[in-house]
């Protein structure tokens, strides 16, 4: 063995490497730490100088939205330091009017989208702005274009393709009591064959007339769809007794000057026929006011508990810019009723003052705000039953004479205790959903979707379809199948946020404010 | 043992709780979106930010193996690399798997890939690099005595070559010293661990018929020596990327670390 291997502790390998004579360490890594720890001092000088002096756009989670780029660094603006963004900073710029629940709201949403009223306390389960809408996801992010999976959250559906219900108007099975007798196939033919329309679709035009934008239909109003054939300058009353049983003149009315006849002055006497203590009403206009201010007299005499449900049921069709008319005339009756009674110290008296006082609110609130739907059943202070004083001659005498009176209405309207039923119908049929039809005209013709009504089946015949398949209760309705035959994944937009809206229409702000204020 | 699972229940409960995770996700996805603001978003965040805390703990306990009764440091190894890829699926779930808008967010998300990934790439490379190592070589070495080995073998050679012919003396001096001067790592025993030695010894063959009986045992010498040498080089290639991978690893570790505490503060101030 040679002298230098000796020194050592052996050798490995075919070429006999020396062992080490000592433990060897491996080498330190020590050095990856300071290399982390340099970039650590980069990221910290890059974080000092990103929060103190530029836009702070290290520590943001992403560009804002476009709307709300213009507040830039000023984190402020939105977020409180320490807890969430709060309702309060969106408020700020969405609420205008203040308050603390609002029309963006979940209390508004249940009122909104429920029409229930008894929604309107504040809901315990109201949630952040920013738990649907979710910023810093970059400029052209839209902020209300909110996914499905939130609404479903609280709504058991799976979506619009899957256990999305039937519309309501279409699965409730409850026929509209339109209380109008109207042939939507008789009309049509009357285009056809008068007008000399030859295309079809068309002829729902001349009373379905589009609202400016194309979305929707205005009402359909008797003056511009109707007026042109019915109640011409021939159609008139019967000739109907005067006084005592009978009907009360134009000038007795003016004599009397009760609440709510100011139109007794601008109404012409030459309207007027008299002949041997009877009048008649030549001709007759829709609404007419002597008709339905004699009807309502009738009405008090004939079913005296029915007092104001009367009131307002006479004042048939009155069209919705008209209701505070309506209402301002049932108010006045009311206090005119309170302040005779206010005097008296009865304890039943004081009870009904009472009744009357919450009426009394109930109808202002209906009147500074339409969207509040009036329960007309409150306004049944007693039942509709004919009042037992009045003997089974003079009863038969009174509807008579209520049939003469509304000779002419009937032609159209059902009359039912001496009222005239009041035709709620009108073109808003969805109520939790908007539907846009110029969307969908180009597509598709009317009559491809309201088809319950057989109009192409009975369009240019001389028949007119029987009234079970054709009259003005029907909702002319396609089923929700229809619409999911094109609003599916792989087509026309399915989101919920394609037909619905959370918040309610800005229009209606000042109106939802003032009840949740 | 299988060479990849060394222990099949940390590897069962680790898929567990993946399986978990995802079920959980998937669950929730169906009740309302997941992103990072949402209910279910900051609790996978705050699941992450524990797993991560979970991992770090490898690194303290390979600077307290003095104390035993802290454990097996082999279980925060485990420990380290199955929650490092929890961490990560936490990391996902926690961002509704898209990639953030966010500067910062981005970063971390990216960081986060990147040091697991990394990770992963070690594990992959601690399991292959000794298998292969040691299946094509006969010389096995120390990474930190290649200099010294090398060292010793150049001097051996010369010894060798000194009392040659000048024709083993040229070919020596043209082929075979300018490789003894150092390690020489080489891309090629990645792939094939044995092929570019054998490759490089050819020339030994070519110069042999062309010399006499003494100097052809003192190129046989060379040529054992060289073949170490070579081998050595192979060793230093692929050690040296045994080790390397942590400086993928560590430094952006410490960053991400760093970028995380950003993050909270954000979430937690904003």
């Amino acid at each position: 063995m040679a002298e230098s291997d000796k020194k050592r502790k052996g050798f490995f390998g075919d070429v006999r490497l020396p062992v080490s004579k000592e433990y060897v360490y491996p080498a330190k890594q020590t050095f990856l730490f300071w290399v982390g720890g340099i970039g650590v001092l980069f990221l910290a000088a890059f974080f000092l100088i990103d929060v103190t002096i530029k836009e702070g756009v290290l520590v943001s989670n992403g560009p804002l939205s476009s709307a709300h780029a213009s507040f830039g660094a000023n984190c402020a603006t939105c977020h409180t330091p320490l807890e969430n963004v709060s309702n309060d900073k969106c408020m700020v710029c969405h609420e205008k009017f203040g308050g603390d629940q609002g029309i963006y709201s979940f209390a508004t949403h249940y009122l909104y989208r429920s029409t229930d009223f008894t929604r309107l306390t504040p809901s315990t389960n109201e949630v952040s702005c920013a738990t649907c809408h979710s910023e810093h996801e970059g400029r052209e992010a839209v902020l209300d274009a909110v996914p499905s999976a939130m609404c479903i959250s609280c709504h058991e559906y799976g979506s619009f393709n899957d256990q999305h219900p039937e519309f309501e108007a279409i699965g409730s099975g409850v026929p509209d009591p339109a209380n109008i007798t109207f042939s939507h196939t008789r009309h049509v033919n009357e285009i056809i064959s008068k007008v000399g329309e030859t295309d079809l679709e068309k002829t729902c035009l001349y009373c379905h007339q589009s609202d400016p934008v194309g979305a929707g239909f205005e009402p359909i109003s008797f003056d511009v769809s109707c007026a042109s054939c019915h109640l011409t300058a021939s159609s008139s009353t019967d000739w109907l007794p005067t006084g005592g049983n009978g009907v009360q003149t134009l000038a007795t009315l003016r004599a009397q000057r009760g609440p709510g006849t100011g139109w007794v002055d601008y109404m012409s006497p030459g309207d007027f026929q008299e002949r041997s203590g009877r009048v008649r009403k030549r001709p007759v206009y829709h609404r007419d006011p002597w008709i339905l201010e004699n009807l309502k007299r009738l009405q008090g005499i004939m079913y005296p508990d029915n007092e104001l449900a009367s009131l307002l049921r006479a004042s048939a069709d009155v069209a919705p810019e008209d209701a505070d008319i309506l209402y301002e005339e049932a108010l006045a009756t009311l206090t005119a009723y309170a302040d005779e009674l206010r005097g008296i110290p009865d304890r039943s008296v004081q009870r009904s003052l009472s009744e009357i006082d919450d009426l009394m609110a109930e109808i202002k609130k209906r009147i500074r705000d339409p969207l509040s739907p009036l329960d007309e059943t409150k306004f049944l202070l007693g039942s509709a039953s004919v009042d037992p004083d009045i003997d089974e001659v003079t009863l038969s005498q009174y509807k008579e004479l209520i049939d003469g009176l509304t000779l002419t209405c009937q032609k159209c309207h059902s009359v039912d205790n001496a009222s005239i039923g009041r035709v709620s119908k009108d073109q808003s049929t969805f109520v939790r959903a908007e539907f846009n039809h110029r969307s969908h005209i180009i597509q598709s013709g009317c009559l491809d979707c309201h088809s319950k009504i057989p109009i192409r089946e009975f369009a240019a015949r001389d028949s007119v379809a029987a009234v079970k398949i054709d009259h003005a209760g029907i909702q002319n309705l396609p089923s929700i199948q229809l619409c999911q035959s094109c609003h599916t994944p792989k087509k026309a937009a399915n989101t919920c946020i394609t037909c619905h809206q959370f918040h309610p229409d800005k229009s209606q702000h000042s109106n939802l404010l003032r009840y949740l204020n | 043992m299988n060479k990849w699972v060394q222990s099949p229940p940390w590897l069962l409960g680790f898929l567990v709780l993946c399986a978990l995770a995802v079920a959980a996700f998937i669950v929730n996805m169906t009740m309302e979106p997941i992103h990072p603001g949402s209910t279910w978003g900051i609790a996978y965040g705050i699941g992450a930010l524990a797993a991560f805390g979970v991992v770090l703990l490898h690194s303290l306990r390979r600077r307290t193996l003095r104390f035993q009764k802290l454990g097996r440091s082999w279980m925060y190894l485990q420990i380290h690399v199955y929650g490092g890829a929890l961490f990560l699926l936490l990391v996902f779930m926690h961002s509704g798997f898209s990639v953030p808008t966010g500067v910062h967010t981005w970063w971390l998300w990216f960081l986060s890939i990147w040091v697991v990934g990394s990770g992963l790439l070690g594990i992959v490379i601690q399991k292959w690099i000794p298998t292969v190592l040691t299946s094509g070589l006969r010389v096995e070495i120390h990474y930190d005595r290649a200099g010294e080995l090398i060292k010793a073998i150049r001097q051996r050679c010369e010894k060798l070559i000194a009392k040659s012919d000048p024709r083993l003396k040229g070919f020596y001096t043209d082929h075979v010293a300018p490789s003894l001067g150092g390690t020489n790592p080489r891309l090629t025993y990645f792939f094939d661990i044995t092929g570019g030695i054998h490759t490089r010894i050819k020339p030994f063959g070519h110069v042999r018929p062309h010399l006499s009986g003494a100097d052809k045992t003192t190129l046989d010498a060379v040529q054992e020596l060289f073949t170490s040498k070579l081998e050595i080089d192979a060793h230093c290639t692929l050690q040296r990327a045994l080790r390397g991978w942590l400086v993928l690893h560590i430094p952006v570790s410490i960053v991400m670390t760093a970028l995380l505490g950003v993050h909270l503060f954000s979430v937690m101030y904003y």
